[in-house]
């Protein structure tokens, strides 16, 4: 009676166990069998043979990959900060009273909710120099701009994606905003503005300091995503012209298709820990200045 | 309460794994069952199928152009073969997805994507002594055979070629004849530019960059292929032997080949969104006018002529002008739509049935028809396409080359592609630079291959 007791009396701990397995099968399980194949020369078809670290040590020889690793770390150096500050800027201006908010944040979140996919080949279809729907307008208007190629410049094209990206994107950071700021009580504001405090000193005073949470949840999803980007460059440019807009993602794929499966396990662990790295750093650097309500 | 709903969520866990473990244990009774079929089979040659037992095929499948017109086939065989039941799965990326399938082994048991290195790992029966070679033009038999072993792992039903699709009314509006040297080539591009503005003169689908790799294979490869022929051209291919490929020599094929690239960017005979244009754009230009030449294949006219019927009567079609002085024009004449039946199928017999079937004259007139490629078989007579006769004008006006199937596998056809486009977008100083690039990335992914 007392064993049944104390076992009814844990069962809730084994609520747990659905959510573990599941974390076990497409976490766990990958990563340690994506270890296992990086360190082998595992060509997707025949058996693998024990390469030790070589995979790892090509890596930093392969001048491809590092143009990918220095086009993944453009990328997010780009697309990061922006959506932090264009999203955290729509979210003051949409916390804001105005007539048609609720419009505004629709149309500000709408894109986010299309796949980076088809949202990177609307933008092709718009930017394409000679018979997109942007530059055959403004041509219509007598404004010739056909010769900006801007998709096709292997300096600009990255800087296209970065500014689509963070279109794309901005809506849902500026929602985690959004709902930081209406969490702050009215009562902070109302004290700031008795004491005197100008709109910008209550934003950087009062509301910035109690928006860590939301900072933390919006940098540490920018860092993954951009460093992870794949779809909209697939779209965009498919990477190119050459190899002057792919990402670490997409060079991951290619290895893969290219019969270099343990390889491309070996980056994809690579950029496993490029990815962990800032966030670490991010979270770390957040983690001191976190302040409860 | 908390109690009831922990109580429950446990149920359903642990009958989650007993739902698990029935369905693997009765799929391990399958398993043991067809396994147990299995090895009752003949390993070389499968024995037919019980009587009553309906046996599945899968024909697996990249080529888009043929999807319907398979589908179409595979009914009739399978309403004349009760026993027999074919199933098409068609995807766009076949050739990488086909990968997976071996991985996997999902491996489907007749594929229209056969490659060196697949061959090389013995996947597929070799189909040397089939009926069918007989009725085969013994040039596609030649293409068909595997260089390292000397026998035939596919079979091909159809041609293909490729060159230059010109536009015939602008050509005789303007006086131009179909160009030997580069040289005379950029003269009449340059002659098309001046005297029609609203024309490209030679369009370019840089975005897609298969379009551009296959530059690299027909006329770079082409110089290559045509010095050294067919079979000596891919045993250096697959030797790399650098005393023949001279992939990194000042003047050779590749150096050759981004010279006459660079000079067409920089006299602007090219259209101004060469990296952005995709192959739609390329065939919707040509078909609407807007472009005076394209460099396709075969695969591209039914497109052509599906957006614009009109142009039917006004398509040409060219070899590739020599782009070095020691060459002759080159046009791509190989084989096409090859079928090969995967060594793991259990079903061999049935698969080389349907392809009997596929192989029967009147099925290969209307695929041949609808595809509008000449046949690969001697015996069958299609009316194939609006352009038959500049066909063989091309054919007898250059050197015939084939693909380069013997590319080191981890530098594919869209890799060499995005090279071009690297040298488009000004990556390399000078065109020996190109080449040399050239030459490290195929000897890197040679050596990683071999």
């Amino acid at each position: 009676m007392f064993l049944r007791n104390k076992i009814v009396s844990k069962l809730h701990n084994f609520m747990i166990l659905p959510a573990f397995i599941l974390f076990f099968i497409f976490f766990i399980y990958p990563l340690i069998k994506g270890i296992g194949l990086s360190l082998t020369d595992y060509d997707g078809m025949t058996k693998a043979n024990f390469i030790g670290l070589k995979n790892f040590v090509d890596f930093f020889h392969d001048s491809r990959a590092k143009n990918d690793v220095i086009n993944t770390v453009l990328f997010a150096l780009g697309s990061a900060p922006l959506l932090n500050i264009f999203g955290f800027l729509y979210a003051l201006l949409l916390d804001s009273k105005f007539k048609g908010k609720s419009i505004a944040r629709t149309i500000i979140y709408l894109p986010a909710v299309v796949s980076p996919l088809i949202m990177g080949y609307i933008w092709y279809f718009i930017l394409q120099p000679q018979r997109g729907f942007l530059f055959s307008t403004l041509a219509r208007l007598g404004l010739d701009l056909t010769n900006f190629n801007w998709l096709g410049n292997r300096y600009m094209a990255l800087w296209v994606i970065i500014v689509v990206n963070v279109w794309q994107f901005v809506g849902m950071t500026m929602v985690v905003y959004l709902a930081g700021l209406q969490s702050i009580p009215e009562e902070m504001h109302e004290a700031g503005k008795i004491d005197g405090a100008t709109y910008w000193q209550r934003i950087r005073y009062i509301v910035l300091p109690m928006m860590i949470q939301p900072i933390k949840i919006n940098v540490t999803t920018n860092i993954i995503g951009s460093l992870s980007v794949f779809e909209i460059i697939m779209a965009l440019t498919d990477g190119g012209p050459g190899y002057s807009t792919e990402s670490l993602s997409i060079y991951i794929m290619r290895m893969c298709y290219g019969s270099s499966t343990g390889y491309s396990t070996a980056v994809a662990i690579i950029l496993f820990l490029i990815i962990l790295l800032p966030v670490l750093i991010s979270l770390k650097l957040m983690k001191s200045k976190e302040y409860d309500v | 309460m908390k109690k009831i709903i922990s109580i429950l969520l446990v149920i359903m866990t642990i009958s989650l794994f007993t739902g698990c473990s029935t369905k693997e244990k009765d799929e391990a009774v399958d398993k043991t069952t067809v396994e147990e079929k299995n090895s009752t089979e003949d390993t070389d040659e499968a024995k037919p199928a019980a009587k009553d037992e309906v046996v599945h095929i899968k024909l697996f499948t990249g080529k888009v152009e043929t999807v319907d017109l398979m589908n179409e086939i595979i009914d009739e065989f399978n309403g004349l073969h009760p026993n027999i039941v074919v199933e098409q799965e068609f995807q766009k990326d076949a050739s990488n997805v086909i990968k997976v399938k071996f991985a996997s082994d999902d491996v489907p048991d007749i594929t229209t994507v056969v490659t060196q290195e697949y061959i090389d790992q013995g996947k597929y029966i070799d189909l040397s002594n089939e009926k069918w070679w007989d009725r085969i033009q013994p040039a596609i038999k030649d293409m068909c055979t595997d260089v390292k072993s000397g026998k035939q792992y596919r079979v091909a039903s159809n041609m293909t070629m490729a060159g230059l699709f010109y536009n015939k009314a602008i050509f005789d509006e303007l006086g131009i004849d179909e160009a030997r040297t580069w040289k005379d080539f950029e003269g009449d591009l340059a002659k098309i530019k001046e005297s029609k503005a609203d024309v490209v003169p030679l369009f370019m689908a840089g975005k897609d960059s298969w379009t551009l790799g296959h530059l690299i294979e027909f006329v770079a490869h082409g110089v290559i292929k045509q010095t050294y022929g067919v079979t000596e051209s891919k045993k250096a291919f697959l030797a790399n032997d650098d005393s023949k490929l001279q992939f990194g020599a000042e003047g050779g094929p590749m150096d050759s080949f981004a010279s006459v690239i660079l000079s067409g960017k920089d006299k602007k005979l090219f259209n101004d969104d060469f990296l952005t244009a995709t192959y739609d754009n390329q065939v919707e230009m040509f078909a609407n006018g807007e472009a005076a030449i394209i460099s396709q294949g075969m695969w591209a006219l039914s497109n052509i002529i599906e957006k614009n019927p009109d142009m039917a009567e006004k398509i040409g079609f060219m070899p590739y002008p020599a782009i070095t002085d020691s060459t002759e024009p080159v046009i791509l004449s190989a084989e096409d739509s090859a079928y090969a039946i995967t060594a793991a199928t259990k079903h061999q017999k049935e698969a080389k049935e349907f392809l009997d079937y596929l192989f029967e004259s009147k099925n290969l007139k209307k695929y041949s028809e609808s595809i509008k490629s000449p046949c690969a078989f001697k015996d069958v007579d299609a009316d194939w396409g609006p352009i038959k006769e500049q066909v063989n004008n091309a054919l007898s006006n250059g050197v015939n080359i084939g693909f380069t199937n013997e590319c080191p596998s981890g530098f594919s056809g869209d890799d060499a592609g995005r090279m071009v486009q690297e040298l488009y977008a000004g990556q390399y100083k000078a065109t020996i630079d190109f080449a040399k690039a050239y030459k490290e990335v195929w000897d890197k992914a040679w050596n990683a291959s071999n």
